[in-house]
């Protein structure tokens, strides 16, 4: 497969007045040509970070990587001095957040906003810079473009500054879109047509989207792959059917209980994961899921359960995969299907 | 844009209005009046000289002829100062009073940005510490000691060359300029810098900064377009306020540099009760520091777009 991203073993931490954060323990993943790989995990599981130390984002001090590679086309990319970075950011990889409101600047307009990456990285007049803009704005479907450009962020609502933020992240025609919660801030309404842009796009640019978010209604609706995350680990990852249909983390099932669905029995209600994630200060030797998870073993807090191979596409961590383990019904669906 | 100078302005004469009538009543609350320095008064030219200022009519109507000479930008004549309009002492000196004071803004607010831009990018250490000390001292001490200090190293700085590079005191050309404008504009640059710097720092946390990065734009492109911009809104704010502790501020300099402004003028007004030149002086000071507020906002309106499009 045509690999683009590939990321091993990465280690973020900051350092705080509290104490030393091990934000992110070792992650990995992988993102091919024109796939989007979807980031799910509750809020602090280290997803910004993790996307973050790809792009160079993070505040050092307090941050640090500790450990891990990055690889994009081959390149290493962590760790790279400003001038270094810039050969990729905003060309390779094109990035937006969660607040489009506070993600532009205020006081330069839209359209010189776009232009700058355009004149910065491809060496575009001021003349030819904007009017590229203008028909950027022109692809992601903003209404009179060339007036919209002339605007300042403060005139454009949210969904339309998100918009523009996708416009200004393609300039450069990026191989990778990381998307860090692009909708989270935003109406329900404007949050399909959000994805449904970025579908599109990928499509036509057939570009890689990093899509970050814990809906997992986003996540079926939008990935190809996804990555689950538990306190900076991934702790599953395999395509978007493995992880709906052939869950194998407890987490996972349990992030499926709670999630409300179309298919679901009105009479069953929802069931939210009790407890907490686990105090990155002082990180678990075993499991970080273990004091949520029903089907705890003794093992499971001493010994960092190791990633098991389900499928060619499928992986978790869990000591339930061990051989002597005992069998849970909730994943026996899968031991059906690798038996028949 | 238009409304917003529009509304500035109307509220602006307003502000003036509202200054010359609290002069005004200030002026007819205080115990005594300008004929009473003049210790051989009889009672005769007593009544005269009521007459002749318009002293002898009800506060009303002497109000009004106030306001209507103020309208027509006439300021009588001084009690104290034989025949001298008040018009022709603003005249005479205020333009003196005026280019100090702007020479000290300017470069309060050019030091203030420089200064606080400069500890920003180096938070923590050395610079930024020996200058956030040196602003603390800005902040802390008077004017009128930097302005002796001021003058202390001019005397010094003369005798070592042998001769007078830079007057000591006196006004006429730049270089009696400079010290006592910097003296002046010091407080004022201590104070800027201070809010600079934390604008500064505010700002490198803000999303649109991230974004900026995760564009691939260069540090130094980041810092100039998009932080430097935005930080000194903050400081815009402020400096409207500033002018007029300049001004006053302006009176105490005037004096140690023996500078042949407004302040003296306006000081010996006020020991000696010379109604008309109080009122004449404060109030074409007041209109003066309203104008230049306008201006610093319309100037605000000019950078963030926000203010200018709404
Ligand atoms: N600048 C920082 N200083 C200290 N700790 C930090 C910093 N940035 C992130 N962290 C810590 O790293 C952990 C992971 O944060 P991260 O922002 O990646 O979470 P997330 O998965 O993106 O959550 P959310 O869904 O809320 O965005 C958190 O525990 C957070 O406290
Ligand atoms: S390793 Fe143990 S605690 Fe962790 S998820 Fe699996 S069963 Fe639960
Ligand atoms: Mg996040």
């Amino acid at each position: 497969m045509d690999t683009i991203l590939s990321v091993k073993d990465l280690e973020v931490e900051f350092s705080t007045y509290g104490g030393t954060v091990k934000a992110v323990r070792g992650v990995s993943f992988d993102v091919t040509r024109g796939e989007t790989l979807a980031i799910v995990g509750e809020s602090g599981c280290g997803k910004s970070v993790t996307v973050q130390s790809l792009m160079g984002l993070i505040p050092m001090p307090p941050g640090r990587i500790t450990n891990g590679t990055a690889t994009l086309n081959g390149k290493s990319i962590l760790n790279l001095p400003a001038a270094e970075a810039n050969k990729f950011r905003g060309v390779e990889i094109g990035m937006i957040f969660q607040d489009p409101m506070s993600s532009l600047n205020p006081t330069m307009t839209i359209g010189d906003q776009i232009a700058e990456t355009l004149k910065v990285h491809r060496g575009k007049s001021d003349r030819e810079a904007f009017s590229m803009a203008v028909e950027l704005l022109e692809r992601t479907h903003i209404p009179e473009a060339s007036k919209r450009a002339k605007q300042y962020p403060f005139e454009f609502s949210g969904g339309m500054l998100q918009r523009a933020m996708i416009a200004q992240s393609l300039a450069c025609n990026p191989a990778i879109l990381i998307a860090d919660e692009p909708t989270t801030a935003l109406d329900v309404t404007i949050q399909a047509q959000i994805l449904e842009l970025m579908l599109e796009l990928q499509r036509t640019e057939n570009m890689s989207i990093i899509l970050i978010t814990h809906d997992l209604a986003v996540v079926a609706r939008m990935a190809d792959r996804v990555a689950v995350m538990y306190a900076g680990q991934v702790i599953e990852s395999g395509t978007v059917d493995d992880i709906f249909y052939r869950s194998s983390h407890p987490y996972t099932l349990g992030l499926k209980e709670a999630m409300p669905s179309n298919t679901h029995d009105r009479d069953k209600s929802l069931t939210p994961i009790l407890g907490s994630p686990p105090d990155l200060f002082k990180p678990p030797t075993g499991c970080g899921y273990c004091a949520r998870c029903p089907y705890a073993m003794s093992v499971c807090a001493e010994h960092l359960p190791p990633a098991t191979r389900i499928s060619e596409s499928h992986e978790a961590k869990c000591w339930l995969h061990h051989a002597t383990a005992p069998r849970i019904k909730e994943l026996h669906q899968l031991d059906d299907q690798d038996a028949g | 844009m238009l409304a917003y100078t529009l509304k500035r302005l109307i509220a602006g004469v307003i502000t003036v209005w509202f200054i010359a009538t609290a002069t005004f009543i200030a002026m007819h609350q205080v115990p005594g009046d300008p004929l009473m320095n003049d210790k051989a008064v009889s009672a005769e030219i007593r009544a005269n000289l009521e007459a002749k200022y318009g002293l002898d009519k009800p506060v009303t109507e002497q109000y009004f002829i106030f306001l209507g000479n103020m309208l027509t930008g006439d300021f009588g004549i001084s009690f104290t100062q034989q025949n001298r309009k008040v018009n022709d002492i603003i005249r005479d000196h205020f333009p003196v009073s005026a280019t100090l004071g702007l020479l000290a803004i300017f470069f309060a607010a050019t030091g203030g940005v420089l200064w606080g831009a400069l500890t920003a990018v180096y938070r923590n250490r050395l610079p930024d510490i020996i200058i956030m000390f040196l602003v603390i001292l800005g902040i802390s001490v008077p004017s009128f000691v930097f302005a002796a200090l001021g003058q202390l190293f001019l005397v010094n700085l003369n005798s070592l060359a042998g001769q007078s590079i830079i007057p000591v005191a006196g006004w006429g050309t730049f270089s009696h300029m400079l010290m006592p404008s910097m003296v002046l504009g010091l407080g004022t640059m201590a104070l800027l810098t201070r809010l600079m710097r934390s604008s500064m720092l505010e700002i490198v946390n803000e999303d649109y900064i991230k974004t900026a990065r995760a564009k691939g734009l260069s540090p130094t492109r980041i810092f100039f377009r998009h932080q430097l911009r935005n930080a000194i809104l903050p400081v815009i704010t402020v400096l409207g306020p500033q002018i007029a502790a300049i001004t006053t501020g302006g009176f105490v300099v005037e004096l140690v540099f023996a500078i042949p402004g407004l302040g003296r003028y306006f000081v010996q007004a006020v020991q000696q009760l010379d109604y008309t030149v109080i009122m004449g002086t404060t109030v074409f000071y007041g209109a003066f520091l309203v104008l230049m507020v306008i201006i610093v906002d319309i100037l605000y309106g000019f950078i963030d777009p926000r203010v200018r499009l709404s």
